[in-house]
């Protein structure tokens, strides 16, 4: 059950001095179980093409299809389905309201209907999946926590509504790298064990190119490269850095020690697997 | 130009309880040096930040800007005068419809004289290279160009000093590059003296001294090359090291002989493939 965008626009404004053209004929499948990183400079159209993912915004022309059910249609098929996309906005903790973490985390499941001893088991479930711990969290005041445990927090109330698909707008930003780290690696488990899709929106290339299998690289509004994330860093690095963007450092590094004679292969991803090669290239184990 | 002496900030909880969130800070930034402040997600950066103009005030010990002493509300003023802030969000730090009046904000609220106020927002928009964007409504500009007309805004009200607080969290790649960029003007051509707080090491390899913030503390501080040698210490303290430095860190362990205090790519080229 993909979610499929077929042509879609989307406008701004439209028909006034402000008109935008925000998308442009975007067509792309996503499957249950992908990681797509989504990367693209500030303005370039991917919060608009994430919000037509669920239905917050609906497409000027086009079509989104989420198993097979169109998004903008109305009834109870669309609204299922809507529902079967969550979606973290960027500084989520933005979007916590509750006095307890218990409650935040509920709210979802409340909402879906569910009695009260089955939210109660989704939202174990949740805070487990983030690895927040039931008794010493759900009674707490979730404005009293660290930066990384507040989004822990955001997120599972939305794993609470047991999406297929979890769109995170830069789930990591202005977390220190230990808490990028450790936030990142807890929902590429979360997908492993529940095999929903993760689509990660990020500015930074590091993550899409340690995380994604899949990455789409969005400018002016249009789908300029959807592929392999080491495949595009290598081929594409000239148009990535014109619209903006960056090489992963690994492959700056890389570069240079090519280029200075080393004797390594190309699209190398992470720095574990630099130093194999390295110490590969020089004879030594 | 900032004497922070034996600093303490102590918050209070929703129980009542004491946090000490700073604790016996020692600092002096000098004029026209360029300190970059690092640390993990609550040791203190920001809150050590807000002290350098008087956003908030010491719970004991004493801080000192331009040898005027931010407990004493009647240098409220002046400090905020000598020292200008820059946040994270550009979205939160704009005030006007039009990029010149956003900038014109903090010299007419100090009741700088028209001409004046002309003459500084001319010149603080080419420190930023934004004199180009001058009309324009700042909601449609990128990130990186609405964190610049922020940082023209402070600029105008002709500080010494300027403090960034994470200014280049919301932005892309670009962005980044030209905060940075406009930041090093700043210090070379303008000798203004930057305090800049980041979670980016890349970024933090351009000042002239590292301070490395734990638990409210000040863990280790030096120049560059001193901080960000220190592999292993960074790490348990959930920063992160240049890559450079990680990955001859990995190769010393396997015992080539490499330099200690390697922190470049070309450092490292240098020294693999001579």
């Amino acid at each position: 059950m993909p979610i499929e965008l077929k042509n879609v626009y989307h406008t701004y404004m439209p028909r006034t001095a402000f008109e935008r053209c925000a998308l442009k004929n975007i067509s792309l499948t996503l499957r249950k179980g992908e990681t797509v990183a989504v990367i693209g400079p500030t303005g370039s159209g991917k919060s608009t093409l994430m919000q037509h993912l669920n239905g917050l915004l609906a497409p000027d022309k086009g079509c989104v299809m989420v198993a097979g059910t169109d998004l903008a249609a109305k009834g109870d098929a669309a609204k299922k389905v809507r529902n079967s996309v969550g979606m973290v906005f960027q500084y989520p903790e933005q979007q916590i309201f509750s006095e307890t973490i218990y409650d935040d985390i509920a709210f979802g499941p409340k909402n879906r209907g569910l009695t009260p001893e089955e939210t109660d088991a989704c939202v174990r479930e949740a805070m487990a999946f983030v690895g927040l711990d039931f008794d010493a969290f759900s009674k707490r005041d979730p404005f009293r926590l660290s930066g990384g445990q507040v989004r822990r927090v955001a997120i599972a109330g939305i794993i609470a509504m047991d999406p297929d698909y979890l769109v995170l707008d830069e789930p990591s930003a202005g977390l220190d790298p230990a808490s990028k780290e450790a936030i990142l690696k807890e929902i590429m488990e979360l997908r492993e064990k529940k095999g929903i899709a993760i689509i990660l929106v990020t500015h930074s290339m590091e993550e899409a190119a340690r995380y994604a299998g899949r990455m789409l690289v969005i400018s002016g509004g249009e789908l300029l490269f959807d592929g392999e994330p080491a495949a595009i860093f290598r081929e594409h690095k000239k148009e990535l850095l014109e619209i903006g963007l960056d090489e992963p450092q690994v492959f700056k590094l890389s570069g240079i020690l090519k280029s200075s004679g080393m004797d390594i292969p190309e699209g190398i991803l992470s720095a574990m697997d630099l130093v194999k090669e390295i110490k590969k290239a020089k004879g030594w184990k | 130009m900032i004497y922070l002496e034996n600093l303490k900030h102590v918050y209070k909880d929703a129980e009542g309880d004491d946090i000490t969130a700073l604790d016996e800070i020692d600092l002096h930034i000098k004029k026209g040096e360029f300190v970059a402040i690092i640390g993990a997600n609550g040791s203190g950066k920001s809150t050590l930040a807000r002290h350098l103009n008087a956003l908030l005030l010491p719970d004991g010990g004493k801080c000192t800007v331009a040898g005027l002493d931010t407990a004493d509300e009647k240098n409220l003023w002046e400090i905020r005068q000598h020292v200008g802030m820059v946040f994270q969000n550009p979205d939160n730090q704009i005030v006007a419809s039009i990029v010149e009046e956003d900038v014109a904000f903090g010299p007419e609220n100090l009741g700088i004289e028209a001409g004046e106020i002309r003459r500084r927002v001319d010149k603080a928009l080419a420190a930023v290279d934004m004199a180009d964007y001058a009309k324009h409504a700042p909601h449609l500009l990128s990130g990186g160009q609405k964190q610049r007309v922020a940082i023209a805004g402070v600029l105008a009200i002709a500080p010494e000093c300027i403090v960034l607080d994470e200014p280049t969290a919301m932005l892309d790649p670009k962005g980044r590059r030209e905060i940075i960029k406009t930041v090093k003007k700043l210090k070379e051509d303008y000798g203004m003296t930057i305090v800049y707080i980041t979670h980016n090491m890349t970024e933090a390899m351009e000042a002239d001294r590292v301070i490395v913030m734990d638990k409210g503390k000040i863990s280790f501080s030096g120049t560059v090359r001193e901080v960000f040698s220190r592999v292993t210490d960074l790490e348990k303290l959930g920063l992160e090291a240049p890559l450079a430095a990680k990955i001859a860190l990995e190769l010393r362990k396997a015992g080539a002989g490499l330099k200690k205090d390697i922190i470049t790519d070309e450092e490292l080229a240098e020294a693999l493939c001579r």
